[in-house]
Formats: C-alpha cells, structure tokens, sequence
C-alpha cells in the first residue's frame, strides 16, 4: 500500500516536471513569435518554479538524479542492471522524439530556439532517472 | 533469454547471525537495498556475489540458493530424522 503510494507519488512527479518543461518551452516559442505581455512573463515565472520545485522534489531529495549520474565503480551489479535498463529506455524515448521534433520543426521551418535546446539537454538527463521513478516500485 | 528466479535462505541466515542488512551489505560490498532486493527474491545475484554470500554464512551455495523454492530447515532436519 505504502509502495503504491510513494510510486504513485514519483510518477505524479515526472509528470509535473516533464508538463511545466514542456510549458516553459512552449510560452517561450510563443512569446518570441508574438509579443511578451505581462501574462506570459508570469506564466513563464510560475511554471518555471514548479519545474523548479519538482525537479528538487522528484528527483534531487529522492537520490534518483545521484544515482543516475554516478560512477560504475561507484555502484552495486543490482544498480548497474537498474541503470543500464533504464538508460536504454531513455535512450530509445529520446531518439523517437528527437527525430519527431526534429522533423516537424523542418517541416514548418521553426528555428530551434536556445530554450528548447536547454530544454532538450535537460530532458535527456532527466530521463534515465524517470524511468527508474516510474518503473521502480521500491 | 528470460532468467529463472533463484531462492535463497538470505533473511533466515541473516537473522540467524544476528547481523543488520546494512552489516551483511558493507560486508560483501553492495548498496544495503541490495540486500532487501535479495532476501525478497527480487533479484537474483551473480555466481560472484553468490560466492560471497556463502562465504559470509560460511555455507556452501547450494545450502543458501536454489532453482527450487526452498524447503523449511525444520522439515529437512525430520527428513534426516
């Protein structure tokens, strides 16, 4: 029960983080194209303080961002084959929405914009310890 | 290749020894969770760390790990009987 509970809670927090990521990039893509208005200066504020606030939540107190960057030597054959697992994961989901991203933003002739890139870069070290959040039960 | 799940007598031993999970990990040198994984037969371990578990318990392997789920001490000392 309490297992549930606390995997219940690490996915609600890969959720949040990846949303308000995804919403900074996206009021930033539309601000640049449009014009700033107080409105999206706050939004972009917010959202930037949640993913702020979920990512030390999610993944720093919980050990899950340490563990995904340490050394090999530094890990047990138990957390090697978790990791190792969970980085072929992120690596495949990475690849399928990079390309896909990649590809629309061509298609359209948007410009990657330096927020998106950060964004990206960001995305790709936070996956491999999502994976680990959303499939480990303990 | 799916692998087949090993069972293991760990948490009797351990409670035997009277020593912590976290003695038992720093001992044969793995994380303390490591060794919860183990005794719940979530994980099963290298010939390696098998071999030094044995080692710990001062036991031979095939007393603390098996492809069978393991019989009670107390009916295998009956059986003896």
């Amino acid at each position: 029960m309490e297992q549930n509970k606390s995997l219940s809670r690490r996915r609600l927090g890969v959720i949040i983080t990846f949303l308000s990521l995804f919403g900074i990039v996206s009021i930033f893509e539309y601000g640049i194209s449009q014009q700033w208005n107080g409105i999206l200066k706050i939004a972009e504020f917010t959202l930037l303080l949640i993913f702020i606030i979920s990512l030390v939540l999610t993944y720093l107190k919980t050990g899950l961002w340490k563990f995904t960057h340490k050394s090999l030597a530094e890990l047990d054959e138990r957390e090697i084959a978790l990791t190792s697992k969970s980085l072929r994961y992120a690596y495949a989901i990475f690849t399928i929405f990079l390309l896909i991203l990649l590809f629309s933003y061509s298609i359209f002739d948007y410009r990657l914009s330096i927020v998106l890139v950060t964004s990206l870069i960001l995305f790709a070290h936070l996956l491999p310890a999502s994976v680990i959040a959303w499939t480990d039960s303990k | 290749m799916k692998s087949r799940k090993i069972y293991n007598r760990i948490a009797l031993l351990r409670t035997e020894k009277s020593i912590t999970r976290k003695e038992l990990a720093e001992k044969i040198g793995v994380n303390f969770q490591t060794i919860g994984y183990l005794e719940r037969e979530e994980y099963n371990p290298s010939l390696d760390l098998a071999f030094r578990i044995s080692e710990i318990f001062e036991l031979p392997i095939h007393i603390i790990f098996s492809t069978e789920p393991l019989k009670p001490i107390s009916e295998l000392l009956n059986s003896k009987e």
